[in-house]
């Protein structure tokens, strides 16, 4: 298991209680969905399989919160967290994963496919690691024009061991371009353990190679994320290229819900069983004063309820037009 | 910013290389991308050894000068990566003309262009204006590695355009549409042709529209279809066998993606007879394609079957009689013309 750089960040002084509360509501409301959204799964909802998230929550939305809004995105399908962050609805999430035309593609591309543009987001292929060079220019775009916005990109484990890896950060790092790339070690790439795919202790240590900053975090410390990652972003948006942030978390699920996961160490489940991110979180907020108990239990009514509403609307909403198929292979 | 400082301090005025009075292939390349650069500030060019060095058939050689590093981008070697860079980039505005060293080198792009590029638009609906040049072909005894025909791979694919001009004449506007179309777009330059071919005079910058074919020579008796080096290729081969009273007309498709149909289709017509010309290999290569749909649209007007020339199926070689064995040569494509003129 790799070694963090961070001591677990519990201390609230200093930080603004709005953006706690955000950070916790969006985690929670990430989690009541994937939790539906799994039952779902299991009720015959869902086309394929369902990826999700479960453990990633403080990577993604504590990644996120630490960007301005007009910065660039290119999320992975555990990062549901980032797009609801952004303002992603819901219920477009499960359009996506049922093929109803309300879906962000509108029923064209699916299941973990919804990511909007219009919020700054890259919608990657099924090929993960193939959003990293497309970060690097969307990072490349903006200092073109002189803009001082950055492009954050998420990647797991198994991402790392792809030549789009190497390369993306390559060209990022001759080039400085403003870059903050996440690393979401979550164990298995997969069904193929750590040991299998690296034998470095730790991703961040990449960052060696191309001569930039790395850190590796608990990924399940939703302020130990958060703070990496600001202070990347801040190099980035400076002018001082890109940095890796490693968080270090645990695929509580399945590769997606088909797959049970059997290779799976139970030690892993045992430990991470106890790391909740969402929990953690809460606590630390319940006893920083930031929350009390009624307003924990009312952030998980809202989300639960807010997913049940997203079911029925994605559930009642229309199936795509075949009719135009053809139409939009290319661009008039 | 870091790239700052490599920005030479005064940048170079006029045009980024010298274009002779009768340009070359090459120099129509190199006069296109300046004109679009000059013209639209969101061009920029990428890849490897494209700035100072010029490129390593010096098609950008003078345009760091004038664009500087922030327009004129040196890559590592990272085909994906690079490919990917221009699908970020185009995805938020700009018009990226990448430029890949050899088109054999590519294949390390194949998956930014296939699944990050090609399907993006019809995904998402956003435009890819994303332009990818790429010096192709034989005859330069360059080998199995260095000398390879790439359209079949990427014409099998929805969402490219594939561009191959056969002329200097129209490489400048086929290149400049390129530039200016949303899609991602593929720009194969027939190396042998770059020194090899100059225009008659001073070039035109105005655009040609991808999907028209252009006969370049008008004839009765067969149509002789193909695009790139087969085109120079067929002409004098036609004016050859004019003095044996056979009239060939030769159709230079240019867009292998979109194909213009109907003036194919009006020429079989018109001769009832058609061949297919390239330099790819046989098996599926994009003769096969060309001849399907001939079969489909002209069968009632052919009077001989369609046939296709092209290399044989095996890597290109690098010795020269090797090469040329595989190569079509113009005792081969003659012959055929004839046979199939005469039948």
């Amino acid at each position: 298991m790799a070694k963090t750089d961070k001591k677990s960040s519990t201390e609230l002084e200093g930080r603004d209680p709005e953006l706690l509360r955000r950070i916790y509501e969006v985690m929670v409301l990430t989690r009541a969905v994937e939790d539906r959204m799994v039952a779902m799964y299991r009720g015959g909802d869902l086309l394929g399989s369902l990826y999700t998230g479960h453990w990633h929550e403080a990577i993604s939305v504590g990644a996120t919160a630490a960007l301005r809004a007009d910065d660039y995105v290119a999320a992975i399908h555990r990062d549901l967290g980032a797009h609801l962050w952004r303002g992603m609805e819901p219920w477009q999430v499960m359009a996506s994963f049922m093929g109803k035309a309300t879906s962000p593609t509108g029923g064209r591309d699916g299941t973990l496919h919804y990511a909007r543009l219009d919020l700054g987001f890259y919608n990657l292929p099924s090929h993960i690691p193939a959003n990293f060079p497309v970060a690097t220019g969307m990072a490349f775009a903006a200092r073109y024009r002189g803009e001082d916005k950055v492009c954050l990109a998420f990647c797991g484990d198994g991402s790392t061991s792809r030549a789009d890896f190497h390369e993306a950060l390559s060209i990022a790092s001759v080039q400085s371009l403003p870059n903050v790339f996440v690393i979401e070690n979550n164990q298995y790439a997969y069904s193929t353990p750590l040991r299998l795919t690296s034998h470095s202790q730790n991703f961040s240590d990449k960052a060696k190679a191309y001569g930039i900053p790395g850190v590796t975090v608990d990924g399940t410390d939703v302020l130990a994320v958060h703070d990496a990652v600001a202070e990347a972003v801040t190099r980035a948006r400076a002018g001082d290229g890109p940095s890796i942030v490693e968080g270090v978390t645990m695929r509580m699920h399945g590769h997606a819900e088909h797959d049970p996961a059997d290779y799976v160490v139970k030690e892993l489940y045992d430990e991470y069983g106890k790391k909740d991110p969402v929990e953690l979180f809460e606590n630390v907020l319940l006893k920083g004063g930031v929350l009390d108990d009624d307003a924990v239990k009312k952030t998980r009514e809202d989300a639960r309820q807010a997913a049940i509403a997203a079911r029925r609307k994605a559930l009642a909403d229309p199936m795509p037009d075949p009719s135009n198929v053809e139409e939009g292979v290319y661009a008039d | 910013m870091p790239t700052e400082t490599l920005s030479p301090p005064v940048l170079k005025q006029g045009p980024a290389q010298e274009i002779s009075a009768n340009p070359t292939y090459l120099e129509a390349v190199a006069a296109a991308l300046d004109h679009e650069m000059e013209r639209d500030p969101d061009v920029f060019i990428i890849g490897e050894d494209v700035g100072q060095f010029g490129g390593a058939f010096k098609v950008t050689k003078g345009f760091l000068d004038k664009y500087g590093p922030r327009r004129v981008v040196d890559t590592p070697i990272a085909e994906t990566g690079f490919t990917g860079l221009a699908a970020g980039a185009a995805l938020v505005g700009l018009r990226p003309v990448v430029e890949f060293q050899f088109a054999d080198f590519i294949s390390c792009a194949f998956d930014p262009i296939i699944n990050v590029l090609a399907r993006h638009h019809w995904r998402n609906g956003d435009p890819m204006p994303v332009t990818m040049r790429a010096p192709f072909g034989a005859r330069l005894r360059a080998g199995p590695t260095h000398s390879q025909s790439v359209e079949a791979y990427f014409a099998h694919v929805p969402g490219l355009k594939i561009v191959m001009p056969g002329t200097p004449e129209d490489v400048p506007g086929l290149l400049i549409s390129s530039i200016r179309d949303d899609n991602p777009t593929l720009f194969l330059e027939n190396k042998y042709l770059y020194r090899r071919l100059r225009a008659n005079g001073p070039l035109s910058m105005e655009p040609i529209p991808l999907g028209v074919a252009k006969v370049v020579r008008e004839g009765r008796d067969v149509s002789l279809i193909t695009y790139s080096a087969g085109v120079h290729q067929g002409v004098e081969i036609a004016q050859e066998l004019d003095k044996e009273g056979i009239s060939v007309e030769v159709v230079d498709i240019r867009t292998v993606v979109p194909l213009d149909v109907e003036t194919i289709v009006n020429s079989v017509k018109k001769t009832s007879r058609a061949v297919v010309l390239h330099e790819d290999s046989r098996r599926l290569g994009y003769g096969a394609e060309i001849a399907a749909t001939i079969q489909e649209e002209a069968f009632w007007h052919l009077d001989q079957p369609i046939t296709r020339i092209a290399a044989k199926d095996t890597p290109i070689a690098t010795s020269p009689p090797l090469e040329d064995a595989i190569i079509p040569q113009p005792a081969e494509i003659a012959e055929t013309l004839r046979k199939v003129a005469k039948a």
